[in-house]
């Protein structure tokens, strides 16, 4: 489903990416875990074009999209983020947040995207919130609003950037399960996350990158329970 | 007469031309504005944009604007662009006095409502455009769906204040003989020399004016407020 064969990133000077190759399979959860500035937002951001590689190529759904002619919203309709900080659009109810880009990008009809916008605020546990706007909105509740916002453009691809790191504690679960479910369906997806729970629960490879590249990889349980490097364990040791 | 008689005698008589000279001074203010939005917003643009050929003009005539008084621009438009024309051409060549007046204002404002457009668009959250763009919008589509949206209430009220300064600056528009306000102020006093009550009821008419804008401006403002909840 993505592939990325030697990807680089640098910011002026400052290398991000030394060289990431990797493949995601089709309904494949794959959690992307690492230090600060380790690179793992950046590496997620190159999968839709948010940051544009500096070399190397994507292929997503066996599009090359790092060809220069491909279309980026094109791309884009097809891979769906969930961002840290939820940026939902605060002028526009729960309900509008999801309904906006169906209908502008996929050309919906306002009530078919309106439909399509309430089922999944049901799914999310959220359809009592419909008419809310997004202050009124609790964090966990916003970051749910954001995932549907996301889905309802029916992506093949999910990525997630660290979505529950700006939660209160108690409010990472609600946001947790609703992704569980959605890996359930098999959806892929690709999760940077400091939730340990959830990648050994949920994930069926761990990555664990630092300084640009990805240092180790395999199963939740070889990357936690028996990691064969000693940055990954000295990582491990601190958050575990 | 005592001298309150007399100063309330010519407030009246002096009033019949000034609200001639108010409704001058309304519609050049008016048309200044809505010619100055969108000279403003198209430099906001260009200064906001990638690309050099749209960025370098926007940033001269935001920069040339801004530094140069209201007053010397309305001289240079008036006197000094004929005198170019006619000697190069050799021709005559007239600006009907108000037409220049609002070309010369709404020229001046665009500068200033061009900062403002581009603060308040710069001003929206990052993650906003990043979203919008996510989820396969264009980046036209982005701008005008989510970005603007919220840009337009950071904008109101600055621009609020710019309108209320082009309506008060308009008044310079009197060096070259536009009939506003001041200068039918001025055109009572130098028949009368009653300057005190004359234009004590200039500046009273100018206040009337501005308050009137604010009130609009607010309105606006809490409609906004209304109907977009946002922090």
């Amino acid at each position: 489903m993505i592939e990325v064969n030697n990807l680089h990133k640098s910011f002026g000077k400052l290398k991000v990416l030394k060289g990431i190759t990797e493949k995601v399979k089709e309904s494949e959860v794959v959690c992307v875990i690492g230090p600060s500035g380790s690179g793992k937002s950046t590496f997620l951001r190159c999968l839709n074009l948010l940051e544009t590689p500096t070399s190397g190529d994507i292929w997503i759904d066996g599009e090359k999209i790092t060809d220069s002619k491909v279309d980026i919203n094109k791309i884009r309709e097809e891979v769906g983020m969930v961002f840290q900080r939820f940026n939902l659009f605060p002028h526009m109810t729960a309900l509008k947040n999801i309904a906006l880009a169906p209908i502008k990008v996929r050309g919906l009809s306002e009530k078919e995207a309106y439909d399509r916008a309430r089922a999944l605020l049901k799914k999310v546990g959220l359809e009592d919130k419909a008419d809310v706007y997004p202050n009124s909105l609790s964090g966990g509740q916003q970051q749910r609003v954001a995932i549907a916002r996301a889905l309802a453009m029916r992506p093949k691809v999910m990525l997630f950037d660290e979505p529950t790191s700006a939660l209160d504690p108690e409010m990472v679960g609600e946001v947790l399960n609703v992704m569980k479910d959605l890996a359930k369906e098999g959806m892929t997806m690709v999760v940077v996350t400091h939730e340990m729970g959830f990648a050994r629960e949920v994930g069926n490879r761990v990555l664990f990158m630092d300084e640009g590249i990805i240092v180790e990889k395999g199963t939740p349980q070889e990357i936690f329970y028996n990691a064969q490097s000693e940055r990954t364990k000295s990582f491990l040791s601190k958050i575990l | 007469m005592s001298l309150l008689d007399s100063y309330l005698h010519h407030a009246i008589a002096v009033f019949p031309s000034l609200l001639r000279g108010a409704v001058i001074t309304v519609e050049v203010t008016t048309f200044a504005i809505f010619f100055g939005l969108i000279l403003g917003t198209i430099a906001a643009f260009g200064k906001l944009s990638k690309r050099s050929v749209f960025k370098i003009p926007s940033s001269i005539y935001v920069d040339f604007i801004r530094g140069t008084p209201l007053f010397v621009q309305i001289l240079i438009f008036y006197y000094g662009i004929p005198g170019l024309i006619n000697g190069i051409t050799g021709e005559v060549f007239r600006i009907d006095p108000i037409i220049a007046g609002i070309a010369v204002c709404s020229i001046n404002s665009g500068a200033y409502n061009a900062e403002i457009v581009r603060a308040g668009i710069k001003s929206v959250d990052r993650g906003q455009m990043e979203a919008a763009r996510s989820l396969g919008m264009t980046e036209r589509q982005s701008m005008k769906e989510v970005i603007m949206p919220q840009a337009v209430r950071l904008i109101i009220p600055p621009l609020g204040n710019e309108f209320i300064a082009l309506l008060k600056d308009s008044s310079l528009l009197a060096v070259i003989s536009v009939h506003e306000l001041s200068k039918n102020g001025m055109l009572y006093v130098s028949k009368t020399f009653a300057a005190f009550p004359a234009y004590i009821s200039v500046a009273l008419v100018y206040l009337a004016l501005t308050m009137g804008i604010s009130r609009v401006l607010n309105y606006i403002e809490r409609r906004l407020g209304v109907s977009d909840r946002s922090e």
